[in-house]
């Protein structure tokens, strides 16, 4: 995962650029970067049960942004969710926030980043580390980064 | 097809007030629009100024407070949107004078 927890600190880095006056460029890269942490730490876990180790980039070539933010999180009762899927679906909503943010950040000219919105964007990459650390090994998790890559139910 | 958020916007308007008031003096206020998102999905986009106390000591605290009341009183299933949202302080909003924001 170490390319994925690289990325996150090159996006707490770029944040933190230029103090009171920080450059609109910066917070982009910082909100752009913070959300391919998490695309490529989820990447990687898919990866990993892949047992060719050097066709594991080729199949994270595979991985599709829409894909990955359209997938329907099915759960067991969806009104008595179990504690797995309530921190999954945390994890689901901080990737299509950061989706978007990062969309915004990349091609809307017109939107003006805040070191408050960016500082925030960023917590919530970092809070999705964690919990995604905490359960990636879950049934239900593992199905669902399988529905992320496109896979059918 | 359009989403009944789109014609519930008067209900969406007296729910998300519900939450300012709620949430004061973290929360200034909170302004929305419904569009598309990035991939064509019909969206709630709200956007919320909070105190310059609040976003500097407690930024997570507010904010998942914001993003949990407003998902409390807005279903944002059945309006058909996805919810994002996006926060700034007063003082960041005093300089950057965004209506959109205001």
């Amino acid at each position: 995962m170490a390319f994925a927890d690289d990325l996150l600190k090159d996006a707490h880095h770029l944040a933190a650029r230029g103090g009171n006056n920080p450059k609109q460029s910066s917070l982009r890269r910082a909100v752009s970067t913070a959300y391919y942490a998490l695309f490529h730490l989820l990447i990687a876990d898919f990866t990993a049960n892949w047992g060719v180790i050097g066709e594991r980039s080729r199949l994270g070539r595979m991985f599709e942004h829409r894909k990955m933010s359209s997938a329907v999180l099915k759960l067991q009762d969806k009104n008595n969710p179990t504690l797995v899927e309530i921190e999954l679906k945390k994890i689901v909503s901080a990737f299509t926030q950061l989706q978007e943010d990062r969309y915004k950040a990349d091609y809307d000219v017109g939107w003006i980043w805040s070191r408050t919105d960016v500082n925030n964007t960023l917590a919530i990459a970092d809070e999705a580390f964690k919990t995604w650390r905490s359960i990636r090994k879950e049934k239900p998790v593992q199905h669902h980064l399988m529905s992320m890559f496109g896979a059918r139910h | 097809m359009v989403p009944a958020a789109v014609v519930q916007q008067s209900e969406i308007d007296a729910k998300v007030r519900e939450v300012e008031e709620a949430l004061k003096p973290d929360v200034r206020h909170i302004r929305y629009e419904i569009g598309e998102d990035w991939s064509g999905q019909w969206a709630i986009f709200f956007r919320i100024v909070m105190s310059d106390e609040a976003a500097k000591l407690r930024l997570r605290e507010v904010a998942t407070n914001v993003v949990w009341r407003l998902g409390e009183r807005l279903d944002f299933t059945s309006l058909g949107v996805f919810p994002y949202h996006n926060f700034r302080s007063e003082s960041e909003q005093a300089i950057l004078r965004e209506e959109a924001w205001a």
